[in-house]
């Protein structure tokens, strides 16, 4: 489909939000007040939403794959040998509105992953199935954004229903999809000119050379790297380094707006009943890789380190996401009490390549 | 409908005090985020901060008082309890030794101070203690002594900026990750940083300089420092007048000078020209910081005597960037120790307990995990003990009656982290069974047994904190409130800006090791594995981490080193049996480390049976925590 555009006002925004508040569960940035910690929650209002704030401090993954849920209950009948068993997950129609390019890119990976392999997830599903996804463009980069090298920012061209870019006149809106097109159709939005659309290039190429000179250096390295540890020449002894450096706290894999892994635990609550809580868990556990009969294949923690980077930086893992593992958001680097998130990585085995050299 | 979202708190799962959001909508805990503006945590978060969210959803929590009746414990009310409470304490001789109250160490301050209060006013006691407080009274004593007030000198914060940083023999990544990783981010800027450990912990790894020493001669190194540093002034002809003025520098310069090299170097493993080299970066480094642990397994009184000797002599312990840290493993050790409730020396409520013939009668016990296994059977012949906890433990079965307590995000306090700074945490979730505060609880205590205090709110409490504790005087909840916390104020005790220097002794540790018994054996930590683990194993993922050591090594393992595997002709997971020089014996799993010294070996804290059987007949492995060596003998 040809993709529309428009131009909004701010009062436009502010009216669409309210309107998608009476069919959805709107969430968006807004700014923790006493903090200035930017969160992707949900909306009180529609003038909590700050499209101008920064990348939030937490993925938008979390609505979709909170860190904890529960998603049964079952209760065991002795007399009668019966199971009662009932779900814990409801689908609830939600508008994600003002994604930033990395948030939107880590959804399409988890979509790939929980949905469009052998085995489609059914919690995963439900939280997915009616949302409606809203990017907005990154108009400069934020401190430690890097997604110029992995093809994920600072402007969105797949995966959304509705795309926002903040322009001189109001907000370019730009269609991506069919629903997307439906909720245009339904409103008298202004048609955006060829101007707007040459002025959007010209925003988005601005944000670029706005990237920090080691971002948009390291864009070509990202790939090298992928090379290298898809074909296993990276040294055993940079792994080393990097493992050193591992706390084994897990934070990048919980800020990671790709990482996909997590555990399922049976708790008893008092009145007898059965919860099954799934809850995110991080291949940087040593817990994590034990498998029956005690055998670990990743016990020594370099081992369990690189294994996170051959999952986002290696071909065959692309393959199945159709994209790099990684969206370039820079969140495992502000977390890491290491200095071990993953640009530092790529500049580790750049070295290496280097011989020392940059 | 309430909305979901991050509110902001302080993690209490160590004496670190890092930022935390919980992701709560008013009834349940959902998730964690780091917090990224704290100035001690920077949006970084251990394993443990990170999945406090399955400790708070927890379900093993005590919801309603409880009462034991023919062996039983049964739900009762408040009324009930506190009434059954306050009749039979009256019933013991508080003054003459009767009752003793253990508070816990991660207690907000507004309970602790409210404790010590009904402790004073109600029980007329003064046999108190925290768990943990043994290792922390001596820091406190060497600290106060040096520079006029019980608490840490300087900042957290100072890591970020120092020149130099000495961490002496703490594990520091795994008990306090986050001071481990801005130590960590802190040697990439420039900072030098040295750590004295006899194992090659990971610190070790990631520091500047690791000095290897053999296990008993932390002191002794430390000393052997202050002897090349001064040495160095010497001969520059310094002009630092005012340390050589400073009360005890001639005792302490004099004991420096008799260090013998040789004498060093046989004792510890260390050339005394390493040490010399590593004097002069001291000595060029403007600003300084040390850490070291404190708490159970902290350091004996004589190292920390040196550490606080050296700093003084450094010179630089008035440079804004410089600190003496005395780290805790505990939320609020510092806090409950400024709040008073620690026993004096030698009225220990631990001493009592330990004392056949103490008069020891009944126990009031907040929380504690620590050294339950200890005590046990005196706890047990005790006439009356209550137990107040926010979660299950096997405490419970000690108790006569149990009284709930609120999760730390489930009532206002404020906690006060290992460098001094008071933080607060307002209450972000209800409490699920309409539990009351400990500050509430022991005000209901007093009020029963005659006594009316008045206090209606948290914040009214620590009105009294401010007006009555040393330092606390500038602070309220207000104030607060408003950022991450602030210092306490040295200057609210009289000797502050003192400098005065420890009187030390130079020994030269003699290995007790033997040819029958030739490997010394040390309590060491593991990762995962924290206070007891009465709280880590009420979580999800880090309690699967702690049982997959477990499973691999099902009745705990010995760490020793590759070299000497080979020599004893084991594996990895093999069992071999363990005698130690008295008798006591074992059969443990041989765990192979690298980073572990010839000659050495090392037993994670954590084994029950381990405890009990093998460790506890040796009293002084507690009182010399992380420097105590037992010499044993490893066959196959």
């Amino acid at each position: 489909m040809s993709m529309s555009m428009y131009i909004l006002s701010s009062g436009e925004i502010s009216a669409l939000v309210t309107e998608l508040q009476a069919s959805y569960d709107v969430y968006g940035p807004q700014v923790e007040p006493q903090t200035k910690q930017v969160f992707f929650d949900q909306l009180a209002t529609p003038a909590a939403l700050d499209l101008e704030a920064p990348i939030p401090s937490m993925p938008v993954k979390e609505i979709l794959f909170p860190q904890m849920e529960r998603i049964l209950k079952y209760k065991y009948d002795a007399e009668n040998q019966s199971v009662a068993m009932s779900k814990q997950y409801f689908e609830r129609p939600k508008a994600l509105f003002g994604l930033r390019p990395c948030d939107l890119s880590g959804i399409l990976v988890l979509d790939r992953f929980f949905l469009g392999q052998e085995f489609v997830d059914d919690v995963y599903l439900t939280h997915r199935r009616q949302c409606l996804l809203i990017s907005n463009t990154c108009l400069h980069p934020f401190p430690q954004c890097f997604c110029v090298c992995t093809h994920s920012g600072p402007d969105a061209d797949e995966g959304f229903d509705l795309d926002l870019t903040k322009l001189q006149d109001g907000y370019l809106l730009r269609v991506g999809s069919e629903k997307g097109q439906a909720i245009a159709d339904a409103h008298q939005w202004q048609v955006a000119t060829p101007l707007h659309a040459k002025e959007f290039k010209a925003v988005v190429d601005r944000s670029i050379d706005l990237f920090p000179e080691m971002a948009t250096d390291n864009k070509a390295w990202v790939a090298k790297v992928m090379n290298r540890i898809t074909t296993g020449f990276v040294k055993q002894e940079t792994w080393e380094y990097i493992g050193d450096q591992c706390f084994e706290c897990g934070a990048c894999s919980f800020v990671c707006p790709t990482c996909s892994c997590f555990n399922i635990e049976d708790t008893q609550t008092p009145c007898g009943e059965c919860e099954r809580l799934r809850m995110r868990d991080s291949c940087s556990f040593e817990g994590y890789a034990r498998m029956a009969g005690d055998h670990n294949p990743r016990q020594p923690v370099e081992d369990r380190r690189n294994k996170r980077f051959f999952c986002k930086l290696s071909y065959p893992q692309s393959k199945k996401y159709l994209r790099p593992g990684c969206v370039g958001c820079g969140r495992c680097q502000w977390v890491c009490p290491g200095d071990i998130g993953l640009p530092n990585v790529v500049q580790y085995i750049r070295r290496e390549i280097t011989g020392g050299q940059n | 409908m309430n909305l979901v979202n991050y509110k902001p708190c302080v993690c209490n799962l160590c004496g670190t005090g890092c930022g935390q959001f919980l992701k709560t909508d008013g009834h349940k805990v959902y998730g964690v985020s780091p917090l990224i503006a704290h100035p001690v945590s920077k949006g970084k978060l251990c394993i443990r901060g990170w999945h406090s969210n399955e400790l708070l959803s927890t379900n093993e929590r005590i919801t309603t008082p409880l009462i034991r009746e023919n062996g039983e414990l049964r739900e009762a009310s408040y009324d009930e309890a506190i009434a059954l409470v306050a009749a039979r304490m009256q019933g013991f001789d508080g003054a003459a030794g009767e009752i003793g109250v253990l508070a816990s160490a991660r207690s907000s301050n507004e309970d602790s101070f409210t404790l010590a209060r009904l402790t004073r006013d109600v029980f007329k006691s003064t046999l108190r203690g925290i768990g943990a407080e043994a290792g922390h009274r001596k820091s406190m004593a060497a600290l106060e002594h040096a520079f006029g007030y019980p608490g840490a000198h300087g900042s957290l914060t100072a890591i970020d900026h120092a020149d130099y940083i000495l961490v002496v023999g703490t594990d520091i990544t795994r008990q306090n990750p986050v001071i481990g990783g801005n130590i960590h981010a802190a040697q990439r800027r420039g900072a030098r940083v040295v750590t004295l450990s006899s194992s090659r912990t990971q610190i070790a790894k990631l520091s500047t300089k690791h000095f290897q020493e053999k296990p008993g001669t932390l002191g002794l190194l430390v000393n052997a420092l202050g002897k090349a540093l001064m040495a160095i002034r010497t001969v520059n002809h310094d002009r630092r007048a005012n340390i050589d003025q400073l009360p005890g520098y001639a005792d302490y310069a004099a004991a420096l000078r008799s260090i013998s090299s040789v004498a060093l170097e046989r004792a510890s493993g260390i050339r005394y020209e390493e040490i010399e080299e590593e004097a002069h970066h001291l000595e060029q480094a403007r600003s300084i910081v040390i850490l070291f642990s404190s708490g159970i397994s902290g350091l004996d009184r004589p190292t920390i005597d040196a550490i606080t000797n050296l700093a003084l002599l450094s010179d630089r312990m008035d440079h804004p960037h410089s600190a003496v840290i005395p780290v805790a493993g505990i939320s609020n050790l510092q806090g409950s120790f400024d709040m008073g409730m620690s026993g004096e020396l030698g009225n220990s409520v631990f001493k009592a307990l330990a004392t056949p013939d103490s008069r020891i009668r009944a126990l009031f016990v907040i929380d504690h995990d620590d050294g339950i296994i200890r005590d046990k059977e005196r706890i047990a012949a005790l006439d009356f003990v209550v137990y107040a906890c926010a979660y299950k433990s096997a405490f419970m079965e000690l108790a006569d009656v149990v009284f709930p307590l609120p999760a730390y995000n489930e009532t206002d306090g404020t906690y006060t982290a290992s460098d001094k700074r008071v933080q607060i945490t307002h209450k972000n979730v209800d409490s699920r069974h309409h539990v009351l505060p400990g500050w509430s609880l022991f005000e209901r205590i007093a009020n029963t047994s005659g006594q009316h205090w008045g206090y209606h709110s948290a914040t009214q409490v620590f009105k009294d904190i401010a007006a009555h504790t040393r330092g606390y005087g500038d602070l309220s909840h207000e104030l607060l409130s408003k950022g991450f916390g602030q210092h306490w104020n040295p200057k609210g005790f009289a000797g502050c800006g003192r400098r005065k220097f420890n009187a030390i002794n130079i020994e030269y540790w003699e290995s007790p090791t033997t040819p029958e018994f030739p490997f010394a054996l040390m309590i060491g930590k593991a990762q995962h594995y924290w206070h007891q683990n009465n709280l880590m194993r009420k979580t999800i993922v880090p309690r699967r981490e702690y049982d997959q050591t477990l499973w691999l090594y099902p009745q705990g393992y010995i760490e020793i080193s590759p070299d000497d595997a080979t020599r004893l002709k084991v594996r990895d997971k093999w069992l071999v049996n363990v005698r130690s020089s008295i008798g006591t014996h074992m059969k443990i799993a041989v765990k192979i480390s690298p980073d572990v010294q010839d000659g050495t070996a090392y037993i994670p804290y954590f084994i029950k049976n381990m405890i009990s059987d093998f460790l506890l007949p040796y009293e002084n492995a507690y009182a010399a925590g992380e420097e105590s060596v037992i010499p044993i003998q490893i066959q196959e």
